[in-house]
């Protein structure tokens, strides 16, 4: 494949965009209007932009990231546009936010490579501290954080000359920096972290110095639970640090204490906090408390199973009863109106990106570029597997977006960080 | 050092493949499953805006139509011309309270097969009729207006039968609601108010909550007597002030805490007519706990009562719970104690006897037609169980008839038509009692000639209170309807 082939398919993913928006018009009585034609320019002037910059600077990368990303934001703008026509215009220009920064990234990176991110690795962690801990500043500032849902993971923005206020969820790109500088501490240490000297018993355990980072990152997750109530981000947040740790070192040791902490984590906060009980109740039954916890897990299986295996049709569905479908349950109304047939080709759509990934982290001849792609990857794909998997009650709803597919700003730009690091990682490899 | 990687990478897609196999069980395996649960909002939306047929009353008075939608020229308006006289049977379908009564059970029949689905085209092409059928009833609205006159401002149930063929020809729970403010707009507050009404309107009183039949039971205990040749109308007992229950300090009083008729000895024909309790203790006690059990059962109680709509089960203690406990048998042999029984039993309790012992089958959709008023299908009479021998309902009717006449049953009494019942008043802890009346009229018809077997009963002594009897509360309620029926 070459680029001139992956413009091809990111047209192809455009026009499916456009005209999914224009059937779940039709569905509705209406005649196409300007939002077919804004879909299809947001998204040219989006995958364009990421296009371009790959073209430019980045010219030897994976030629199957921005296909598959283009499909899978297609079928999410979709379905947003058939839930809120308003929410989807917004989305149009987050689209191209997200497009141009992400080819910022690419251009900024164009000739240092990604091995400049190494050494900026304290700046990350500072930058992702700040924006973890920012929705924790008090409602008087100008800057300020907000609740949510429950959960305290937002921040709003009020400015005098804007009578919309701006708000953005800063731990979706706090992720993305955190992830940058794992990679960037384990190239220098995981040769020692994996040197195993001591033993207790039938367990062969490192140096306890080394032990420092895990506990820190069970820390890092367990004050962004308590804190900001969010189940979902700490859950991925220490997903991503055990995860990385072991691919550094290769040493079951770090997974099997990482699950002994999540475990214990986990047992403390649902004896602890009555929201977390809440969220396993309605996990286990959501139809025990039908009118309240369980409600939203309950319309996502009445939609998914309303879709059967070929759907209602795109706009022919009721995705709309169920509460924020546009962001959290965003796969349920693609399992109605796309069915089984819509919502496996998602997951499948999702599997190819995260096997990319893993491709790009295997090739990586560098170790710092390796535990990048790595570690980007566990992260698109850890959290793609923990949203998908409490809608179909595999696990319990941890309220965190679907990547590229679910309505909202700061997802969106994160997911396109990633593509767009993955992009000149693979670009690095083979030059 | 790549090794780690390709698991973790492993882990994930088998993690991917799992989702994969999740949504299949929840899509394809267990989704139709969620796609026709009741809670499924998109069920209800879906059916409500259908075009549905017509709910008519035997003479022809609309209680259900749909009619195009002002606001939403595709979809239909359902509206219930007669407000709250069909509340509970003819039930509703809204969006925000799903469905109930023939709307909901009779769905299939109701709603237009005019659809765009795989069935909906092919049952098009094979000439089918895809518009939506009506329900007649077999209720007769000139009496159904009655009854729940009868019944404004009580909390009770009224059914008539009609004997011979099983049909419904009224058919009352009170207080009733009106189905309208389900449906349109503001349906929200309406019907959260009505749920928490404490006199709950939305309870089907006549089939969906049962009540101690009291002294109407006598009925089934004599049967059992006459059935099992304990006791015939002459037999003659003692007529003590109060019955002592064996192994017990308990005793038995009859209504007015008197003697039955002379204090010496009483007949069971005698202690029929006045409802002597101290009579039909001592005679429970003797038919014993197996026979009563039968005979109810044979008139229906611990069955499901096969009806158009779901009836609860009216409750008599299996002979195993009482062989053993006389005093208990006693209370049961008086409708007291264990004995529960829905409005719709007993007044096909009163229909077995003025059908020779027949209990039929009862039935409110008379029959169903199609968009051009032709009948598709009608409602067969048939029996569904024997109650009690012929001779054993002649034995009965007369007992009846002499208790409108002479005995607790005179309020009922109609000019110029033979009527037969029997009185109830049920005592209950802490409330006043539920007083009830079962009867029939006229006793041997004229072949061609109308009957009608009824059950009345209200809660709490009704307008009387404390004071109320069956005779003087449920009583003179039988009479008006008979009244309006035979007229």
């Amino acid at each position: 494949m070459t680029r001139n082939t992956e413009a091809a398919f990111i047209l192809a993913g455009t026009v499916l965009g456009s005209v999914g928006v224009a059937m779940v018009q039709f569905a509705n009585g209406v005649w196409l209007d300007s939002a077919v034609a804004l879909t299809f320019i947001s998204f040219v002037l989006s995958f364009g932009a990421l296009h371009v910059a790959f073209r430019l600077w980045a010219p030897n990368a994976n030629n199957l990231i921005l296909p598959i990303a283009t499909f899978l934001t297609a079928i999410g703008t979709i379905e947003v546009f058939r839930l809120d026509p308003d929410l989807a215009a917004l989305q149009r220009w987050w689209l191209v936010f997200a497009g141009v920064a992400g080819g910022a990234v690419i251009w900024s990176l164009r000739s240092s490579g990604v091995a400049v991110l190494r050494r900026y690795r304290y700046l990350f962690l500072a930058a992702a501290m700040v924006l973890l801990l920012l929705p924790l500043l008090p409602g008087s500032w100008p800057i300020h954080g907000a609740l949510v849902n429950g959960s305290r993971l937002w921040v709003r923005i009020d400015l005098p000359f804007v009578v919309r206020v701006l708000s953005f969820q800063p731990g979706e790109v706090a992720k993305v920096l955190l992830t940058i500088f794992l990679a960037s501490y384990l190239s220098d240490r995981s040769e020692a972290m994996s040197t195993v000297s001591r033993t207790v018993g039938p367990f062969r355990i490192p140096e306890p110095r080394h032990l420092g980072p895990v506990i820190a990152a069970a820390g890092i997750a367990f004050v962004v639970l308590v804190y900001q109530r969010d189940l979902g981000a700490s859950l991925l947040l220490f997903g991503l640090f055990i995860g990385m740790l072991y691919v550094a070192t290769g040493r079951g040791f770090y997974l099997g204490m990482g699950l002994v902490l999540v475990t214990a984590a986990g047992v403390t906060a649902f004896l602890m906090f009555s929201h977390v009980q809440v969220r396993i109740e309605a996990w286990i039954n959501p139809f025990a408390d039908y009118a309240g916890a369980g409600y939203q897990t309950a319309q996502g299986l009445f939609a998914m199973g309303s879709g059967s295996l070929t759907g209602s049709g795109l706009g022919l569905g009721r995705p709309d009863l169920i509460p924020a479908a546009a962001t959290d349950f965003v796969f349920a109304a693609v399992g109605e109106e796309l069915g089984l047939a819509g919502s496996i080709a998602v997951i499948v759509g999702y599997g190819f990106l995260v096997a990319v990934g893993f491709g790009i982290a295997l090739r990586s001849r560098d170790r710092f570029r390796k535990y990048l792609a790595a570690g980007l990857t566990i992260l698109l794909g850890l959290q793609t597997f923990l949203i998908i998997a409490g809608i179909v009650r595999l696990f319990p709803i941890t309220g965190i977006t679907l990547p590229f597919m679910s309505y909202g700003g700061s997802s969106l730009l994160a997911s396109f960080f990633i593509a767009a690091l993955l992009g000149r990682i693979s670009h690095e490899e083979r030059t | 050092m790549n090794a780690p990687l390709r698991k973790m990478a492993w882990a994930i897609l088998i993690g991917f493949a799992v989702l994969i196999l999740a949504t299949t069980w929840i899509q394809a395996v267990a989704g139709p499953g969620y796609r026709d649960d009741p809670r499924n909002p998109r069920l209800v939306a879906w059916r409500v805006g259908r075009e549905r047929g017509a709910i008519t009353t035997a003479d022809a008075v609309v209680t259900a139509r749909s009619d195009p939608n002002p606001l939403d020229p595709q979809t239909f308006a359902r509206v219930y011309p007669a407000l709250d006289r069909y509340a509970h049977t003819v039930g509703y379908v809204s969006v925000l309270f799903g469905s109930r009564g023939l709307e909901r059970v009779r769905e299939d029949d109701l709603v237009s097969h005019r659809d765009s689905t795989i069935s909906g085209i092919l049952n098009a092409l094979l000439g089918g009729d895809p518009r939506p059928r009506g329900l007649r009833l077999t209720i007769d609205d000139q009496l159904q207006q009655a009854a729940v006159e009868a019944l404004e401002g009580q909390l009770g149930s009224i059914i008539a039968i009609d004997p011979a063929t099983g049909a419904v020809l009224a058919s009352v729970s009170t207080p009733g609601f009106d189905p309208n403010l389900l449906v349109g707009p503001g349906a929200g507050p309406a019907g959260v108010a009505l749920e928490d009404d404490p006199t709950q309107p939305l309870l089907h009183r006549t089939i969906a909550t049962t009540y101690p039949p009291g002294s109407s039971f006598k009925v089934i205990t004599t049967a059992a007597a006459l059935e099992t040749g304990v006791a015939g109308p002459a037999t003659e007992f003692p007529d003590p002030v109060e019955l002592e229950l064996p192994g017990t300090s308990a005793t038995i009083h009859n209504y007015d805490d008197d003697v039955c008729t002379d204090g010496d000895m009483v007949t069971l024909a005698e202690a029929f007519v006045r409802s002597c309790n101290t009579t039909f203790a001592a005679l429970g006690m003797e038919v014993g706990s197996q026979a009563l059990a039968a005979t109810a059962e044979a008139f229906g109680f611990n069955q499901e009562i096969p009806y158009d709509l779901p009836v609860l089960t009216s409750a008599f203690p299996e002979p195993s719970e009482v062989a053993e406990d006389p005093p208990a048998t006693a209370q049961n042999a008086l409708g007291q104690r264990d004995v529960r029984a829905t409005p719709m039993q007993m007044a096909l309790v009163a229909a077995a006897v003025a059908n020779e012992g027949n209990t039929m089958v009862p039935f409110v959709v008379g029959d169903v037609f199609t968009h051009d008023g032709k009948i598709e299908s009608a409602t067969e009479p048939e029996i569904w169980r024997r109650a009690v021998s012929p001779a054993t309902a002649a034995v009965l009717t007369d007992l009846m008839e002499q208790t409108v006449i002479s005995g607790t049953g005179r309020n009922a009494a109609v000019p110029g038509v033979r009527v037969a019942g029997k009185t109830g008043t049920a005592q209950v802890t802490g409330a006043a009692p539920d007083v009830w009346f079962i009867g029939f009229a006229p006793v041997d018809p004229e072949p061609g000639e109308r009957q009608i077997a009824i059950a009345v009963v209200l809660e709490d002594g009704g307008p009387a209170g404390e004071t109320a009897s069956g005779g003087s509360i449920a009583a003179p309620i039988a009479a008006d309807l008979f009244g309006v029926y035979l007229k």
